[in-house]
């Protein structure tokens, strides 16, 4: 049966008069790592935590691998890893003893403790570290020694709640690594960060979340691609197009001025920008015109959004 | 050593028999040693790096070996061979011991667990594998390792005062023993209050009354203590001795559970069924109680032991009450599943099914029983010793105090139930909540008593008149002696108001008692099936009156919950 890894059916959570969560549903399939993205108070942590059966809903359900958040948090938290938005370690314990301890509390025992253990290890690169303390850690490797905790006991769920705060670039990249790494083992990730870019580059598909609403879900590539006809001006069904040209700016900007169906052309050197109502065909067929006309064409492209386009495209900036 | 180090080499065989030996025992120790509580382990490894647990243990030494030389010099004096020194020296090391058991080892395991929860880290206990009760469970049996270090380090000592005169190894053992068993208590309690908040501001304060109540029960441990070295010897040749030390042994193993069981309900998940094994733990409480009565009732020949027991018990019942009526009135679909559903299940088990109607009922009828069963016996003792128990001494009083504090509990417990059902409209209230409602309720109930007294009466008349009704203590106090001036009108507005009350609040708990059990979701049966084939047969049907009908669908196929 192919069931979704995660989902949640129209989960509300209110907290008096602050509506943390409302009426979010989402599905994230098994090797999918879905994006979270919200400002501050969004309901991010919030519905993670949900997930994760730290919080019930007020309202609706949610459900890891078929069981539900409320009713089985036992079944669901065996499948499921969490990562918080805060260390969770102890004092007076090294590496390896905060994780067997999590491996024990998993109910791993014997061999399988000791080769969970030695796998998180290789994988988090924590293996030249196992017996040092945790207070001696970096932020970085204490992530690191988090994410491990998460996956000791080989969820097929993971949930990480910024994971990515204050790593450096190295570390970043790193993370990177291993959250496409355990998705490409079948995984379902849910990761929520501020750092868009990150995202961009990890997720396969995000989701948007402002005042505990669910503005947008999809791909990365089709959120830009839904953004890549909307001008900053004038008709937003045209798609905003640049092309580079050598020496010839001026002569392009004058031979698109005179063709249909091309509007708000702007000449900045051998930059040419300019709106065009057609479809991809009709922009290739435009291409080649231009090229048979013998413009020594170097760049042509749909002006694309960043993610951090759609996501001060999509959101208005209000917390709560 | 840590799990790295762990190796499992089967082969390994040692060259000589004593070598097998010790491979074998190392094998049956890292084999018990796997099945431990991931909690003991995690916390004695914390515990004992800790700086408050080596402050402790140091002061403990310094203060022992201090105590040693000081006690020494003062009882070795050359009176040494006809003194008795050996009370003045245990009592000394009893007091060095007693500090960090019966306050600080109970202190830590608060702040250990008060500690994780502020911290966070307990959350990411909670959503593992472990059970809220293997949590509660871990942290004491960190709290009994710690009390054996402490203990073990001060034996060498304790064992020398044993040479010395005027001590028995049995006073020894009993001093020891009662005073680690009043530290696990302790522990327990302590555990149990670390669950009430997870405010920090909360925390600080209860760790006040905690180390207050320590500090009172120290007191009170140690004059015992004293008491027994230097005024008197234990009565170790009488049988009531030991009677006695198995009661309170008996009571105490008791209270344990009940503690563990709070503690591990107030941890656990919120749709889980956090009620009904506290209810199961009350009633053998209840048994132990009665069981108990009857026995001091027939050696002593007193029926004042029945008045005795039956302020106990209402007292007991007044607070679990008070408790289990602030439950929730909401049953979740979770707990729903394990409901009771035939028709003897249901008119048995109903009354354990977690929520705040069938609390409140639960514990009314809970002492009502428990009245029953003394008049009974009293009846029935009088009986077998040839009395008229209708009109043996005090049995009216005996009787009517019984009765009226059976309708003082329903009729304060019920208010105090719809006072929390109304304000529960406007502001989310726990059990603790319910507590201090109830408390206030006894307090209001006196103090208006006796301010209409006065309004009506002035200073001048000090007797006891009808306007006492909502006076509970002395109403109760008036009932049970026997030269007592109650007014027929006062038992009669008492019962009646208690019936009314009793009576609204089954009329609400309707729904509670109505409640069916859920069927459980086709992905758990899934699950259940694959993890446990041999728990579903084919062919199915009640076992017994208390089993549930076998219909397709109803979650009857279903196992009791390995969750529990």
């Amino acid at each position: 049966m192919n069931r979704p890894m995660i989902e949640l059916r129209r989960v509300h959570r209110f907290f008096g008069d602050t509506r943390a969560v409302d009426d979010v549903s989402f599905e994230i399939p098994a090797g999918e790592v879905f994006g979270y993205i919200g400002p501050n108070g969004a309901g991010k942590t919030t519905s993670m935590r949900i997930l994760a059966t730290l919080d019930v809903p007020t309202y609706g359900d949610a459900f890891v691998d078929g069981f539900s958040v409320v009713n089985d948090p036992d079944r669901v938290r065996r499948r499921l890893g969490f990562m918080p938005d805060y260390y969770g370690t102890y004092a007076n314990v090294n590496c390896t003893e905060y994780l067997d301890f999590f491996a024990r509390a998993y109910g791993l025992i014997g061999r399988e403790r000791a080769k969970s253990l030695k796998y998180v290890m290789d994988f988090t690169g924590l293996d030249g570290l196992a017996e040092k303390p945790i207070r001696g850690l970096s932020k970085g490797m204490k992530q690191r020694l988090c994410l491990g905790r998460a996956m000791i006991h080989d969820p097929s769920v993971l949930i990480l709640d910024e994971p990515a705060a204050g790593l450096d670039p190295r570390a970043r990249i790193e993370l990177r690594r291993m959250i496409r790494s355990l998705a490409s083992d079948g995984k379902a990730i849910l990761i929520s960060s501020h750092i868009l870019t990150e995202l961009d580059e990890m997720c396969d598909r995000v989701g948007i979340l402002e005042q505990g609403t669910l503005l947008a879900t999809g791909s990365v590539a089709d959120m830009q691609d839904g953004m890549r006809a909307t001008p900053q001006v004038g008709d937003p069904s045209m798609t905003e197009i640049h092309a580079r040209v050598l020496n010839t700016g001026a002569s392009l900007g004058h031979w698109l001025a005179d063709r249909d169906g091309i509007s708000h052309v702007v000449v900045d050197g051998e930059i040419v920008r300019f709106t065009y109502a057609g479809d991809r065909q009709a922009e290739a067929a435009l291409l080649r015109e231009m090229v048979l006309a013998e413009f020594p064409v170097v760049e042509f492209a749909a002006r694309t959004k960043s993610l951090e386009d759609v996501f001060l495209h999509v959101t208005q900036g209000v917390v709560q | 050593m840590s799990a790295g180090d762990v190796t499992y080499s089967e082969n390994q065989n040692g060259d000589d028999a004593s070598g097998k030996l010790l491979y074998q025992l190392e094998q049956k120790l890292e084999r018990i040693g796997e099945r431990l509580n991931p909690i003991l382990v995690k916390e004695v490894r914390q515990a004992l790096k800790s700086r408050m647990f080596v402050i402790v243990f140091a002061l403990m030494l310094i203060f022992g070996w201090a105590w040693s030389i000081f006690g020494v010099l003062l009882v070795l004096s050359p009176g040494v061979y006809y003194n008795p020194g050996g009370p003045t020296m245990l009592c000394g090391y009893f007091f060095v011991l007693a500090v960090p058991l019966i306050v600080a080892v109970p202190l830590m395991a608060f702040w250990s667990l008060a500690g994780e929860r502020d911290d966070g880290t307990f959350e990411l206990v909670s959503i593992t594998s472990l059970t809220a009760r293997q949590i509660v469970t871990g942290k004491l049996g960190s709290a009994i390792v710690q009390m054996i270090v402490f203990s073990s380090a001060l034996s060498p000592c304790i064992a020398f005062t044993y040479l010395l005169r005027g001590i028995d190894i049995i006073t020894v053992f009993w001093v020891l023993g009662w005073t680690v068993l009043i530290s696990i208590l302790l522990s327990f309690f302590a555990i149990c209050f670390a669950t009430i908040s997870r405010s920090v501001m909360w925390q600080v304060f209860l760790s006040v009354v905690l180390v207050l109540a320590f500090l009172i029960a120290g007191f009170s441990w140690s004059s015992v203590v004293v008491q027994t070295l230097f005024y008197g010897s234990l009565p170790v040749e009488t049988g009531e001795f030991w009677v006695m030390n198995l009661f309170v042994m008996m009571m105490y193993l008791s209270f344990c559970l009940l503690f563990t069981l709070a503690a591990a309900g107030k941890l656990s998940f919120p749709s889980d069924n956090r009620s009904t094994k506290i209810r199961y733990a009350m009633i053998i409480q209840q048994l132990l109680w009665v069981g108990w009565m009857i026995a001091l009732a027939l050696q002593e020949r007193d029926p004042g032991v029945f008045l005795v027991f039956a302020s106990c018990a209402g007292f007991y019942w007044l607070v679990m009450g008070a408790l289990l009526s602030g439950e929730s009135p909401q049953l979740s679909p979770r707990a729903r599943r394990d409901l009771p559903q035939s028709f003897l299940g249901r008119m048995v088990g109903t009354w354990f099914n977690p929520g705040s109607g069938t609390g409140y009922i639960f514990a009314v009828t809970s002492f009502l029983g428990f009245i029953l069963v003394t008049a009974f016996f009293e009846i029935t003792i009088a009986v077998g010793d040839g009395i008229n128990w209708s009109r043996s001494r005090g049995f009216d009083n005996r009787l009517m105090f019984a009765g009226l504090a059976w309708a003082y509990l329903t009729t304060y417990l019920g208010i105090g139930r719809l006072i929390l059902l109304f304000l529960r409209r406007f502001y989310q209230l726990g059990i603790v909540a319910s507590l201090l409602v109830q408390v206030i309720l006894l307090v209001l109930g006196i103090l208006l008593s006796a301010s209409a007294q006065v309004l009506v009466n002035g200073f001048q008349n000090n007797d006891y008149t009808a306007l006492q009704l909502g006076n509970w203590a002395w109403t109760l106090a008036e009932a049970s002696d026997s030269r007592g001036r109650l007014p027929l009108e006062v038992p009669i507005l008492i019962f009646a108001s208690a019936g009314v009350v009793f009576f609204v609040n089954v009329c609400l708990s309707l729904p509670e008692i109505k409640a069916v059990r859920e069927a459980t979701p086709d992905r758990v049966i899934e699950e259940e099936k694959e993890l446990h084939p041999e728990r579903f047969t084919e062919k199915g049907g009640p076992a017994n009156p208390w089993s549930d009908d076998p219909s397709p669908g109803s979650g009857a196929e279903k196992p009791s919950s390995p969750e529990g």
